[in-house]
């Protein structure tokens, strides 16, 4: 150890009423690396980092920077010891600039001087490779630049320590490795950064060091070098994790989903089909139109033209109710936006979609209460779901219980085709497991699913049948052996090769 | 998660104590409100050289030191019930009906209109058929901005907005054309009116039954009230249509994807709405006058956004609120008579109490928040106790 460490955290313990979220933990960060943290989702990774800046005093240990003990009461007191943090849901000011938020709070003066502060930032941001407009407004960026504003920010305050909680959860796969670029180009000017993640691929190719937190406690340190996926995720879980699981072989029958240029908001004319006892994967960057053709099919948005069929029958404008009773089951992208009433009860979301099922109902149009908690009882214990009891509200459950619920409520419409989208998104390496096995019995059970996903390791894994969106096209076909360069081209819209290929 | 040894949840444990955790909760919250507006509200008083025990106990016994004064009291909440449900129907479903005001004056001419021309009507038939018109008139003009939002999105706040002008333009217009009255009667003042409605128009009084004068105007119209409550709750909370509502007031977009056409579930809210407040003007219209006067008891639709805010827009609390407010209101004539407080004392304590209100309900639903976190996180096994972590953090990070 050549150099002496920057930070150090030593027996860091932080209980919450029932939980111990850090249980000493101790940690060391040194100058310009890039260091870890990994864990599963509640594993006390975010926890720690927020003890480091101050917006969590915590229950015992101590924290050392520079070799001197301090104590760290609030964020202003981390910035000012040179420890910055960027947290998953961004604090910006969205009229404003880029350069206006970099620089709020710290103007120096009353009267304004937009064209010093644009030029501060703009020489900040050439100092560390990072392309922005700082007169650009912030609501007019994306969200990989907005994230890039996010770290301006700190840096902008002279922090030493960035810590980036999740920061690729929000990215594309461009935009990650846009990130990571800007991250080694800040190591390389000394500073450190801590990457709290779950993407154990992510973090072995940007990390120098990794430390892994199971259950509140330090379970290990380790490097790239030295580790493997599998064996970080064994140590993240406590036990093997499965990444490909196996694909039931089904037979393959007719056409159940039918899509013929389908146009509207990004979509530009899709044609595609589904068949029963097959997944067909839609690969592609986020933004590509993947919102659109899950809403333009479930009927939630308004078509230019084109048509959906689902056993050869019109669904094109029916309602969204009609085209559920017809057969079609949704896991959507946002499940907090589209799937769950966040403040009602399990009970209620359990029968959201089927509220008008005569299972459910009378004919005047009284809830046949009795029954559905009957249904959402059977359904938490089918689904494993961890929950207080069918009276709590779905707000109260984690995000992997969340999903479990939503899979437990549509699959057991017994549908003709599974609409996916995004089904592992924010989701932990066990939840992904249980997923990703529902999907691969539904195949097995016959029915027809269309995965829409951001995440490629998600498409091969599940797949019989690939095919690439782009621009709200599709723009390849490939078998669920071809090589991911070929689909990756699709993705990006390289159309002439990926025909050829 | 397969990881964690948690015993598998068994779903029939502690169900009710979440339900009494609620309430208790609440209640709480109401409590803590009341006591911190009476404390202030003693300030305000001490300021002005007077004893707070004096003031308050002038106006508990102005409302609940004789019959009479509870008589007012409840002719006072009575149609207060009437318009906070029909706030807190659309409130329910996300829309703030603004327009209740408009409404229930709307509601009136309706029923002016038909206690006076289908007077041939036969006993107790005129008095319900004239309810009846009271609730279509204000449902029509309920459906324009409804109408108006889910075919163009004209906000609802905005378009109630302008309607409640329209409305008071509409009673000026009946009383002076169609339903300007005929027969001068002696002892009346020639004020702008409608004729006199006949006898069976009218709800009969309830009052005299418990000793209570005629003059407190307690009619059968509390009882119906009551039933009303009851019945919004039921439909709230029994019925698809509740539910729908409050799946689009909590999440139009999960609500949308899980198949309720939120433009349907807004109209239907908004016809309930409207008949509800076309029940508001009846006290006054069929219990306290007999006529349709061009001074009506205005500001009992804008009223009864306070109350349903006050009764946190659920049907028991409005009761409640309802009755708490009949009681400020009967105090500002105890505070005029028995001290030297100006009335206008009982208004600012009516702002202090919605303030507070506001504020303990927001910690009150803050702390149960976390507290349900917390548990569902042991439950869940401290492998998911992320949210749970992640709510103190929010708490933290607000201030």
């Amino acid at each position: 150890m050549s150099t002496p460490p920057l930070v150090v955290m030593r027996g860091v313990t932080k209980r919450f009423p029932g939980v111990v979220a850090n249980d000493d933990v101790s940690l060391e960060l040194r100058a310009g690396e890039v260091h870890a943290l990994v864990g599963e989702n509640g594993a006390g990774k975010s926890t720690l980092m927020r003890i480091l800046y101050g917006i969590y005093p915590p229950d015992g240990g101590s924290i050392e920077v520079r070799g001197r003990e301090v104590r760290i009461h609030s964020p202003r007191d981390a910035i000012a010891s040179g420890i910055g943090m960027v947290h998953q849901h961004f604090v910006l000011v969205d009229p404003f600039t880029v350069a206006e938020n970099v620089i709020l709070g710290l103007e120096g003066s009353q009267l304004l001087h937009p064209d010093g502060s644009n030029q501060r930032v703009a020489e900040l941001a050439d100092r560390y490779g990072f392309q922005i407009d700082p007169a650009a407004r912030v609501e007019e960026l994306s969200v990989g630049e907005e994230q890039r504003v996010e770290i301006l920010k700190a840096l902008y305050r002279g922090v030493d320590v960035l810590i980036l909680d999740e920061p690729t959860a929000v990215l594309t796969p461009a935009e990650t490795s846009a990130l990571f670029a800007n991250l080694r180009q800040l190591r390389e000017t000394g500073k450190t950064i801590v990457f709290i993640s779950h993407k154990l691929d992510e973090v072995l190719e940007i990390a120098d060091r990794i430390t892994v937190l199971r259950r509140g406690k330090v379970v290990g340190e380790t490097a790239p070098a030295e580790t493997s996926k599998a064996r970080l995720a064994e140590m993240m879980v406590g036990r093997p994790v499965l990444f490909r699981l196996e694909k039931p072989r089904t037979t393959i029958g007719e056409a159940v989903l039918q899509l013929v240029g389908l146009r509207g908001g990004r979509l530009r004319g899709i044609d595609l089909e589904v068949r029963s006892g097959e997944i067909v994967g839609v690969a592609g960057v986020e933004g590509n139109g993947q919102r659109d053709l899950a809403d333009a099919i479930m009927g939630l948005r308004p078509l230019e033209g084109g048509s959906v069929l689902l056993d050869g029958r019109e669904l094109t404008s029916t309602s969204t109710g009609d085209i559920r009773n017809a057969g079609v089951a949704f896991i959507p992208e946002d499940r907090q936006d589209q799937g769950l009433v966040l403040d009602m009860s399990l009970w209620e979301n359990a029968v959201l979609g089927r509220q008008e099922d005569e299972d459910f109902s009378r004919r005047g149009g009284i809830l046949l209460i009795k029954r559905i908690k009957q249904l959402a009882a059977r359904l938490l214990q089918e689904f494993d779901i961890r929950a207080r009891g069918i009276e709590t509200s779905a707000r109260t459950l984690s995000g992997g219980n969340q999903q479990k619920l939503i899979l437990a409520r549509e699959l057991e419409t017994d549908p003709r085709l599974l609409l996916a989208a995004q089904p592992t998104r924010g989701l932990d390496v066990g939840a992904i497991e249980f997923v990703w096995s529902e999907i691969l019995e539904q195949k097995a059970a016959g029915r027809a699913i269309l995965l829409i996903s951001a995440e490629l390791d998600e498409i091969y894994a599940l797949s019989d049948r690939i095919v690439t969106l782009y621009e709200g096209r599709i723009t390849g076909e490939y078998p669920p052996d071809a090589p991911a360069e070929e689909v990756g081209r699709g993705m990006l819209g390289d159309v002439a090769s990926a025909k050829a290929g | 998660m397969a990881t964690i040894e948690a015993p598998a949840p068994t779903v029939r444990e502690r169900v009710r104590p979440e339900w009494l955790e609620n309430i208790g909760g609440q209640l709480l919250a109401l409590v803590a409100a009341l006591v911190i507006a009476l404390l202030l509200g003693s300030l305000i008083i001490l300021a002005y050289g007077e004893s707070p025990a004096a003031v308050y106990g002038a106006i508990l016994t102005f409302s609940f030191g004789s019959r009479d004064g509870f008589g007012y009291v409840i002719s006072i909440a009575t149609p207060l019930i009437f318009s906070a449900l029909a706030v807190a129907v659309c409130f329910k479903g996300g829309m703030f009906n603004i327009g209740v005001e408009g409404q229930y004056l709307v509601g009136m001419v309706a029923a002016a209109w038909a206690a006076l021309k289908l007077d041939f009507l036969p006993g107790p038939l005129l008095m319900w058929v004239t309810i009846v018109f009271g609730m279509l008139g204000a449902v029509a003009f309920a459906l324009v901005p409804a109408v108006l939002k889910v075919r163009t999105g004209a906000h609802e706040v905005v378009t109630t907005i302008m309607m409640n002008g329209i409305a008071i333009s509409l009673v000026a217009w009946a009383i002076n054309g169609p339903l300007h009255f005929t027969q001068q009667l002696a002892g009346f003042n020639i004020n702008l009116r409608t004729d006199p409605f006949k006898a069976n128009a009218r709800i009969p009084d309830l009052g005299h039954r418990f000793g209570i004068p005629d003059s407190a105007h307690l009619s059968w119209l509390f009882p119906m009230a009551l039933v009303t409550a009851a019945i919004v709750w039921f439909v709230l909370k029994r019925m698809r249509l509740g539910y729908e509502a409050r799946a689009v007031g909590a999440s139009a977009g999960s609500a949308q994807a899980g198949g309720i056409s939120i433009g349907s579930v807004q109209i239907k809210l908004f016809i309930l709405s409207g008949a509800l407040a076309g029940l508001v003007g009846m006290q006054q219209l069929l219990a306290d006058k007999g006529y349709l006067p061009v001074q009506y008891e205005a500001a009992l639709g804008f009223t009864g956004i306070a109350v349903a805010f006050l009764g946190q827009n659920s049907p028991l609390g409005i009761v409640l609120a309802a009755v708490l407010w009949g009681v400020l209101a009967r105090g500002e004539t105890a505070v005029q008579i028995d001290t030297d407080v100006p009335r206008e004392f009982v208004i600012i304590l009516q702002g202090i109490l919605i303030i507070s209100v506001v504020v303990t309900y927001q910690l009150a639903q803050r702390r149960l928040l976390a507290r349900q976190l917390r548990k569902a996180a042991t439950v869940e096994g401290i492998g998911d106790s992320a949210a749970a972590v992640d709510i103190e953090g929010l708490a933290k990070e607000d201030r």
